[in-house]
């Protein structure tokens, strides 16, 4: 550089209080749009569902210990609730940590905090700028997978008729709403564990805890899941709040704990936003050099303040009601197995009259435990009184392997001696799912 | 209005206080010069007048806006930065611009961009990624980025490190020419020789506290006596000459010639004696200015109107 120029006269800047907010949310939006994780999400939400959807399609088995896996071949729809299960468990945390957990940690890394802190945009413009564009990206991927989930279903396996979780064949233009009305309502826990992913950032400032942060969370939450019988722990758990949408798919809808979810879910944004900020407000910004040496004292006890939480989310998982029970169970799985038997006979050519019904006695419970909480349950179901013209058993009984989730949804699957293979074929002559082989359901837990 | 006034600033990290009751002002058109040695508070004071940490006690204004003050910008119109400038790596040195353009308020335009880029002779590695520039290409675009903003008040913590020497006269042309226009620098360097050049007023720092402040006139008057190293037809005649004249201290340099220890006036007085003797002055050379001198005698504990010449030479240059 041998010369420098000198600038035009001086002109004042333009002000631009009030407008630094909108000014940092465009940065980061540009930040983010050109970096290759986030082109990559993108690519993998665009991509992911139709190579899903074709190696199903290119077997014949089928994902069935997930909720609808059993009706991949039958229903497009039961394609992107799988997904959306998946995504629940898996995907969402993924996305959040990915696009959010380095959002903050980043500048550190690259030093740029002071950069941007010292042009026209505050403290707070920056933060509720970087908080946004993480929302807006995290919703538009999930957007992304749930439009592209239910196009690859709808292409490869058609839009059809879907049997609910109470064994009710519900039909395509209900199953669509539901189904966009299930991926919206998980946008909220979505964007908890997205705030989750901005605490990381902000209180460890390094990147790889910010993450890998909320894969722990959705991790430690599997494993909790497994435990305990109480219902306090597992409501207040983000991950449980992508559960909420079960209850949407049943023949009567409970909208309890999609409630209470929501509300957790609003907690858990409002507090890990709150703390986020509150951390970022009061920090000084030091020397560059020292900031880019990783320091992992704050990340240690961040780790270390995770594992006794963990802990002690363990220790508390029997508190509170009981959300499982044999009575609930039973209550659950007779109208279930009642409907899908219809649904079977119909399958077959055998028309029940409207309203028509089996009585159906279940008697749910366990081998080795007590008749409550998550777990391996066994159903006995005997038909004492079948309608004329719909007799499938008469005075039967018919066994069920259930396992029960925490958040009543179970799976029940029956030996095929007693109602069929996996298969059937339907009055057509035609290969069908047997609605009687693999039973899902779900009941209020609350 | 000044362009910074810092009123009794305070920071402490734990047992240690960076700055300690810190006053300091810089007005439109000033070309102050920080100065102190490493862990005087220099860095420390900078980040706090670009609000990156919080005083423990007194106040910071830029143009009579508080920083850090909730709901207001006290950065409008200043720029520069501390330590080096960093920027996203992934990104182009355009695209870098321009996104800090947009944190402005898109204040600049491309052309604005374009031509940021092209006074520092960035154009042609423009849309490199900035991850793969040296450090004097990232300097001359941290300058680029202070540019952008037009600004009222430049706040530089060692802009010419990692800068070859054109581009260290560079930037001393350009803070020159810079507050010619009204602009207000406030200069932090290790670099004295480039601080004399361009700035008109000066603050030492020693432990977190002003220790000297003054503008360049006052220094010259209060500051110890320079060092000079004097190579003339006959040294010893010299000697016996420089010896004579009051405040005058003079000694055989170890590879020739004298080295000698004055004020400004004492050494003009020295000039006319020894042309009154007809000894000719071959070579005349400042080997510690008053700057130096001043620095040196504020930031350590010698009295250097003690030392013999070579070794007040020695010291200073050792110490600065």
């Amino acid at each position: 550089m041998t010369a420098i120029a000198t600038p035009p006269p001086l002109a004042l800047p333009e002000p631009v209080q009030g407008d630094g907010f909108r000014h940092a949310y465009g940065a980061e939006l540009q930040k983010l749009s050109v970096q290759l994780t986030t082109r990559l999400l993108v690519l993998v939400a665009l991509v992911g569902p139709f190579a899903f959807a074709v190696l199903l399609k290119i077997q014949s088995g089928t994902p069935s210990d997930a909720l609808f896996g059993a009706w991949v071949h039958s229903s497009g729809f039961a394609i992107s609730l799988v997904i959306l299960g998946f995504a629940g468990s898996w995907g969402f945390p993924i996305i959040a940590g990915v696009l959010a957990g380095d959002l903050f940690a980043s500048e550190d890394r690259h030093g740029t905090w002071k950069t941007i802190l010292t042009r026209s945009c505050t403290r707070e413009d920056v933060f509720a700028g970087k908080v946004l564009a993480a929302g807006t990206f995290v919703i538009g991927i999930a957007t992304v997978l749930a439009a592209s989930s239910l196009l690859a279903g709808i292409v490869l396996v058609g839009a059809t008729s879907l049997v609910n979780l109470s064994g009710v064949l519900t039909s395509p233009g209900r199953m669509f709403v539901l189904t966009v009305v299930s991926w919206l309502y998980c946008l909220l826990p979505v964007l908890a564990y997205t705030s989750l992913a901005i605490l990381f950032s902000i209180a460890t400032r390094n990147g790889i805890l910010g993450v890998l942060g909320p894969l722990l969370v959705a991790l430690a939450t599997q494993l909790l899941d497994l435990i305990g019988k109480g219902v306090i722990v597992h409501t207040l758990l983000i991950g449980s709040a992508f559960d909420g949408w079960h209850g949407l798919l049943v023949a009567h809808p409970f909208f309890g704990p999609a409630l209470v979810s929501a509300a957790v879910c609003v907690a858990w944004i409002g507090a890990c936003l709150a703390i986020s900020w509150q951390i970022l407000r009061r920090r000084d910004f030091l020397s560059t050099t020292a900031t880019r040496t990783p320091s992992w004292i704050a990340p240690i006890r961040v780790v270390a303040i995770a594992t006794v939480v963990v802990a002690v989310l363990a220790l508390c998982g029997n508190l509170g009601p009981t959300g499982v029970t044999a009575t609930r169970l039973s209550a659950a799985i007779g109208p279930t197995f009642n409907n899908a038997t219809l649904l079977q006979q119909a399958l077959i050519g055998r028309h029940a009259p409207p309203g028509a019904r089996l009585d159906v006695q279940p008697n749910c419970g366990r081998r080795a435990a007590a008749a409550v909480g998550p777990g391996d349950w066994n159903c006995t179901l005997y038909v004492y009184l079948p309608q004329s013209n719909a007799v499938p058993f008469q005075q039967t009984a018919v066994e069920y392997d259930v396992s029960v989730q925490y958040n009543g949804c179970y799976k029940a699957q029956s030996p095929p001696n007693f109602i069929g293979g996996p298969t059937m074929q339907d009055a057509a002559g035609k290969s069908v799912t047997n609605p009687l082989y693999i039973v899902y359901g779900c009941f209020n837990t609350l | 209005m000044e362009a910074v006034r810092a009123r009794s600033l305070v920071k402490r990290f734990g047992a240690t206080t960076a700055v300690d009751r810190l006053d300091l002002i810089v007005c439109p058109g000033e070309v102050r010069g920080l100065l102190g040695p490493n862990g005087a508070g220099k860095t420390t004071l900078l980040r706090m007048l670009f609000g990156l940490i919080r005083p423990d006690a007194g106040r910071v204004e830029l143009f009579g806006q508080a920083v850090l003050a909730l709901g207001t910008n006290a950065f409008h119109g200043v720029g520069g930065f501390v330590e080096e400038p960093c920027f996203y790596p992934y990104l182009s040195g355009r695209a870098n611009l321009a996104l800090l353009a947009r944190l402005d308020g898109n204040t600049a335009t491309p052309a604005d961009i374009d031509d940021a880029l092209a006074r520092v002779e960035l154009a042609a590695r423009g849309d490199d990624r900035v991850g793969g520039y040296s450090t004097g290409m990232r300097q001359r675009l941290g300058i680029a980025a202070a540019l952008l903003r037009r600004p009222r008040l430049l706040l530089l913590d060692e802009p010419t490190s990692g800068l070859d020497p054109g581009g260290t006269r560079a930037v001393a042309q350009l803070v020159s020419e810079l507050a010619a226009q009204g602009v207000a620098v406030l200069l932090s360097s290790h670099q004295i020789g480039e601080l004399e050049k361009v700035c008109t007023t000066y603050t030492v720092l020693r432990d977190g506290r002003v220790v000297w402040d003054g503008t360049t006139g006052e220094l010259e008057a209060q500051a110890p006596p320079s060092a000079y190293a004097l190579a003339t037809n006959d040294d010893a005649g010299a000697l016996e000459i420089a010896a004579q004249q009051p405040g005058v201290r003079t000694q055989r340099a170890p590879r020739g010639g004298l080295v000698l220890a004055a004020q400004r006036s004492e050494l003009d007085a020295l000039v006319l004696a020894l042309g009154e003797a007809r000894v000719i002055i071959r070579r005349l050379e400042l080997l510690v200015s008053p700057l130096e001198s001043m620095f040196f005698a504020l930031t350590s504990e010698e009295i250097l109107d003690q030392l013999a010449p070579q070794e007040l030479t020695d010291k200073v240059l050792a110490g600065v």
